[in-house]
């Protein structure tokens, strides 16, 4: 509907974020929007411009590829879960 | 209009004093617009308006001289410059902004909806005619926009003639 809309297409906002241990509060405001637009972010109901993603990539420390590219949400889903196997191995 | 970068050679847009009056009017200047989503869901929201007056005011022009008679012309009148003023500001910002309607997308749409608006506009011209006495100056200005509305109408189906026509 709306023209920023992202038509549901997934992103790997929330899994970069949940990985950094940030609230969506934190994200929003060190990207410089409100927490209302971080959840339409990541629920993949409001496409951001260029620039807020940018900022979001950033802020987690990721390319925006990463994170809004295709099957971006499937990586990091990856990505994280394989950070959680090297500490795991490493806490061994 | 246009002003040359300094020492880029790159073009960019220069407000003129229309955009300028028109965002002081649309308060487009306040921190409110800052926040992106916001911005565009309140774009939204304001076009769901807009369309709403936009077929409102005429609408009520329409039931107003038909069941309020020739004394109700004056204030339908109103209604209708009300909406169109209101529609002419709308396309002279977004034409002074670089949005050609001409080449926009969906355009299909839009003129359909003219089409229905130069319909509403027909029913209110026939209820001019209907309501005001003969030889007098509204008869013939009812008859003059009735006329005015069917050769819109008739513009607007060839355009969509020809739209479909170079899309083909």
């Amino acid at each position: 509907m709306g023209r920023r809309s992202a038509q549901g297409r997934s992103n790997a906002v929330r899994g970069a974020r949940t990985a950094m241990g940030l609230t969506q509060a934190d994200l929003a405001a060190a990207a410089g929007v409100t927490r209302q637009t971080v959840v339409a972010v990541e629920a993949g109901d409001y496409a951001p411009s260029v620039y807020l993603a940018l900022a979001l990539a950033e802020r987690l420390g990721r390319s925006v590829e990463d994170l809004f590219g295709h099957g971006a949400a499937a990586g990091v889903a990856a990505g994280s879960a394989g950070d959680a196997s090297r500490s795991e191995e490493s806490t061994r | 209009m246009t002003d040359q970068a300094p020492g880029s050679g790159v073009e960019v847009a220069r407000e003129g004093w229309f955009v300028r009056a028109a965002g002081r009017i649309g308060d487009l200047g306040s921190p409110f617009y800052d926040e992106e989503r916001q911005r565009d869901v309140w774009d939204e929201a304001s076009a769901v308006g807009f369309q709403l007056l936009l077929w409102l005011l005429p609408g009520a022009a329409v039931v107003s001289v038909w069941v309020g008679g020739a004394a109700a012309v004056p204030y339908a009148l109103v209604m209708l410059l009300a909406s169109g003023l209101s529609s002419g500001v709308v396309l002279a910002f977004a034409r002074a902004r670089g949005l050609d309607l001409g080449a926009a997308v969906g355009v299909t749409v839009v003129r359909w909806r003219l089409l229905a608006l130069l319909l509403l506009l027909g029913a209110f011209c026939a209820g001019v005619v209907r309501v005001t006495p003969e030889d007098s100056a509204g008869r013939g200005f009812g008859w003059g926009m009735l006329g005015g509305a069917v050769l819109g109408v008739a513009a607007v189906a060839w355009s969509q003639h020809r739209a479909r026509r170079a899309s083909s």
